[in-house]
């Protein structure tokens, strides 16, 4: 069959009557709802995988606008007290001519979160239009999300960290900001929205609902 | 498949039920739920707790940065500068700035805010913690919270004044700004009590005038009746008492200073920004107790033809000796048409009816009336000096005595014109010049005749011929005394004697035969009548002799010679000294002593010491005469002494010769031998001791 016809030369599991784990792989019959080797919930297929998607997906965004909004950083010396956000902070750095740092900050916080939202928003709603387009490189990017997410979270560190040293009281003093707590809440469910995603669904696009 | 198709049953066909929307919908559907609500709760809160915004206009915003510069209330921060940025046309600096909204309610209108930055000035260093921290804005409002505003008008200088501080504020008046500046301390009793805020020009432009906060609960000292006046700088008095160098204190002295105090009872409290005049010292502040600014001024002019230096605007006007106003004005003026145009010097008196006895409510016309009524009695005025070293004069209305009639113009100029009469102007040269007068009158040169007199007197006396040949008789006296002695004749009365005696015997022998007894003792009994008349002539001479004796040894001991001699020498030297120079010069050299000496002098005239020391020369000179003329007595009693002794010789010898008087011969010789001894013990006495002549014994 050509590359067209590649959809349909694929058996899935559900149309041979199986049913993987998630977690550890063994394939039972169908009609199995508890996986017999580790016990877990076995499930052909998600049926409000997109549901969770969007709902963690939301509460993610939701959680991404005070995180830009709030500074970041309470940043307090001996002569000033400042507050940077996280598009701040970038520009600060850019501007001292850390652009490095500026730019492995902006990656992090501000290009992969973004970058998750409409990857994850792409999926869903391919997802739901049943498309059959670049179902491979729509996984692809699925696999890429996921892994990636968990990388959002080195910000929080940062600034755990810093928090952490740098406390000198009254000379120079660190503290986390609001941004810290919602940027950190904003990757969770970001990656809880990637994790909701049934990968699965991609390929029932052109099957009919049983 | 086929085989199913046609023996079995159609397939079932299986749908799920299509469940509904709320059935399908996951419990995950509440964290994004929950996550909302948190984000718009707290949107909703970080906006109602969001402050209010405010703007402020500064003219120049030095230091002040969006979002860093904080606005403090009391220490506290309240708000936060969000934007800086320039008003329309650029004039000014617009800060907009949040500020909590749990104290935006009482910013009202008088909100204040401003910039605060260090700031050394002799009182100390404010702001300090600005040059780490930046500038802050720093604002101040009551805490009545009223209309609120929200925009302000910042200030260039901090106030002085919190808003809640609790005190006074008065306004004060002065005439020239340039002892007092904003922040200087005033005082009372010495003890800062306050300050003064920024001077400024008053409406008129005429005065300066300038808030003054007065600190509670010193302000309660602050009656109607209190006076301030300058203490700035320092001032030096020279006076009766020395120099006195008064200095207030060390800011005051840069800065400057105002002073107060209530030193009379009875003034009204005052309200909220009452007026008060700063008066330029101390003095005139006291002095001005009595005056009430706001009583009505009766001002009059006063025409002087001679030069008014010496008085200057605020020099007193007093009426017989009580100040009733000030001189308010000085100017020369041009009188009279253009042939008889004059230059005169005009004074404008500021008069208080008030001081003038007419009561609180007299009114500029009453005063006036009043002035003409005496000015046709003879009031008048003219100018007095003050003080003689400084040379001040003031203004005194006097009454003169049948003084030229006049009135008081009320036609010429802008002012009545009260008319003058001469001027008691005392000035040092002149008091100096009337010194030197008094000295010159002083009858020295009288004193000098006089004294030159009784040295002629004592120098005639000297050298009268009289006087010099008093000692020569005196030797030629007692020469004669003892050549009546010492002759033959009285040496030879001892053997006359004998054989007198001899002859006596036998004459006793005769007589007793004859009884001639009986005449002999008739003739000795007239013998002793003789020489008791003899002996009564003769008693005084000792005491003449005597008074002599003690003349002669008083004019001995005088040192009659050494004396003139003296005497002369003396005299020569006053009349050197009186021709030299510094006689002459001695008037001039001696005015700086002869200025105390004066009084003395009066007080020498007064008593008449002069006149005693006249009239004691004089009766010296009285008694130097009366010794002359007994001085020149003197030969005449010798003259007639030696007479005496003559005579009695030649009786003697008369005597000697007649036999039949030898009896009594007998007799007057032994009375005279006994004068002769007390003569010789007279003259002993006297040489033993001289004194006695003269106390007496």
């Amino acid at each position: 069959m050509g590359s067209a016809g590649q959809g349909h030369s694929l058996i899935t599991a559900r149309d041979a009557g199986l049913v993987a784990c998630q977690q550890c792989g063994q394939v039972h019959v169908l009609r199995a709802k508890v996986c017999k080797r580790c016990e877990g919930r076995l499930q052909s297929r998600d049926e409000d995988s997109l549901q969770k998607v969007w709902a963690w997906l939301i509460a993610g965004m939701i959680a991404y606008i005070p995180a830009n909004l709030y500074p970041m950083l309470l940043t307090s010396t001996l002569t000033e007290r400042s507050e940077s956000t996280i598009i701040g902070g970038v520009v600060e750095l850019f501007e001292y001519g850390s652009w490095g740092v500026a730019s492995i900050v902006f990656i992090a916080s501000v290009m992969i979160p973004v970058g998750k939202f409409i990857a994850i928003m792409y999926l869903a709603v391919s997802v739901q239009r049943k498309s059959k387009a670049n179902r491979h490189e729509r996984h692809r990017a699925y696999e890429v999300v996921e892994f990636i997410g968990r990388w959002s979270m080195i910000d929080v560190f940062v600034v755990a960290i810093l928090s952490a040293l740098v406390q000198l009281d009254t000379i120079a003093t660190i503290n986390p900001g609001i941004a810290a707590v919602s940027f950190a809440l904003s990757v969770i469910f970001t990656m809880l929205s990637a994790q909701a995603f049934d990968s699965r669904l991609i390929w029932d696009a052109d099957r009919t609902q049983q | 498949m086929s085989d199913a198709n046609d023996t079995g049953p159609a397939p079932f066909d299986v749908r799920p039920v299509k469940r509904r929307i709320w059935q399908r919908l996951s419990l995950v559907w509440l964290v994004p739920l929950v996550a909302l609500g948190i984000s718009l709760w707290a949107a909703w809160q970080s906006y109602i707790d969001r402050g209010t915004l405010i703007t402020i206009s500064f003219e120049n915003a030095a230091g002040i940065t969006a979002g860093e510069t904080i606005i403090k209330y009391r220490d506290v921060t309240v708000g936060e500068v969000e934007d800086v940025e320039f008003s329309v046309g650029l004039t000014d600096v617009l800060v907009h700035a949040r500020i909590d909204k749990t104290v935006a309610p009482f910013l009202d209108d008088d909100a204040e805010f401003w910039v605060v930055r260090p700031d050394v000035s002799v009182r100390g260093i404010t702001g300090l913690e600005t040059v780490l921290s930046g500038v802050f804005i720093e604002g101040n409002w009551d805490t009545d919270a009223d209309v609120a505003q929200y925009e302000f008008t910042g200030l260039e200088q901090p106030v002085l004044t919190r808003a809640n501080q609790r005190g006074t504020r008065v306004v004060l008046r002065a005439d020239d700004g340039g002892s007092i500046a904003a922040g200087a301390p005033i005082l009372h009793k010495g003890i800062e009590v306050g300050y003064l805020e920024k001077p400024e020009l008053s409406f008129n432009g005429q005065d300066v005038v300038v808030s003054a906060f007065i600190e509670s609960p010193y302000d309660r000292r602050i009656t109607s009746s209190t006076r301030f006046w300058d203490t700035s700088g320092f001032s030096v008095s020279f006076g009766t008492g020395g120099v006195s160098l008064d200095v207030s204190s060390l800011a005051s002295i840069i800065e400057g200073g105002i002073a107060f105090d209530t030193v009379v009872s009875g003034g009204q409290p005052i309200n909220e920004g009452h007026r008060f005049d700063i008066f330029p010292s101390e003095d005139a502040a006291r002095d001005s107790l009595f005056m009430d600014p706001n009583a009505e001024i009766l001002e009059v002019a006063v025409l002087f033809e001679q030069s008014v230096s010496g008085l200057a605007v605020g020099s007193e006007v007093r009426f017989q000796g009580i100040r009733i106003g000030e001189v308010s004005n000085l100017n020369a003026i041009v009188v009279g048409d253009a042939a008889s145009a004059q230059v005169r010097l005009q004074a404008i008196l500021a008069i208080e009816p008030s001081r003038l006895g007419m009561g609180a409510d007299a009114t500029a016309e009453d005063a006036l009336a009043l002035l003409s009524d005496f000015v046709t009695r003879g009031l008048r005025a003219r100018m007095v000096t003050g003080n003689i070293l400084a040379g001040t004069l003031f203004v005194e209305l006097v009454e003169v005595e049948d003084a030229l009639p006049a009135i008081v113009t009320l036609t010429s100029g802008d002012f009545p014109v009260i008319p003058t009469t001469d001027s008691q102007i005392s000035d040092v040269a002149a008091t100096a010049e009337g010194l030197l007068a008094r000295i010159n009158a002083l009858p020295v040169e009288e004193l000098m005749d006089g004294a030159i007199d009784l040295m002629d007197s004592f120098e005639r006396l000297a050298n009268d011929q009289y006087t010099r040949a008093t000692p020569a008789a005196l030797v030629a006296l007692l020469d004669d005394s003892r050549e009546l002695i010492n002759s033959d004749d009285i040496q030879a009365i001892p053997g006359d004697l004998r054989d007198v005696i001899g002859d006596l015997d036998s004459l006793v022998a005769e007589a007793t035969e004859v009884g001639l007894i009986a005449d002999l003792d008739a003739a000795v009994e007239m013998a002793g009548q003789v020489a008791s008349n003899v002996e009564r002539a003769t008693q005084n001479l000792p005491k003449i002799t005597a008074d002599i004796e003690a003349l002669t040894t008083r004019a001995n001991e005088l040192e009659l010679e050494a004396l003139v001699a003296s005497a002369t020498a003396s005299l020569d030297a006053i009349d050197g000294f009186l021709g030299t120079d510094d006689a002459v010069a001695f008037p001039r050299e001696a005015n700086a002593a002869l200025a105390t000496m004066r009084e003395l002098l009066d007080e020498v005239r007064e008593g008449g010491a002069v006149a005693n020391v006249n009239a004691a020369l004089a009766s010296a000179n009285e008694a130097a005469r009366a010794v002359e003329d007994a001085v020149s007595t003197l030969p005449a009693l010798a003259a007639r002494a030696s007479e005496l002794v003559d005579q009695t010789e030649a009786v003697v010898l008369s005597y000697s010769e007649r036999s039949r008087f030898s009896a009594e011969t007998l007799a007057t010789l032994r009375d005279i031998q006994e004068a002769s001894d007390a003569i010789s013990s007279l003259a002993r006495a006297i040489e033993r001791n001289p004194n006695s002549l003269l106390i007496g014994r």
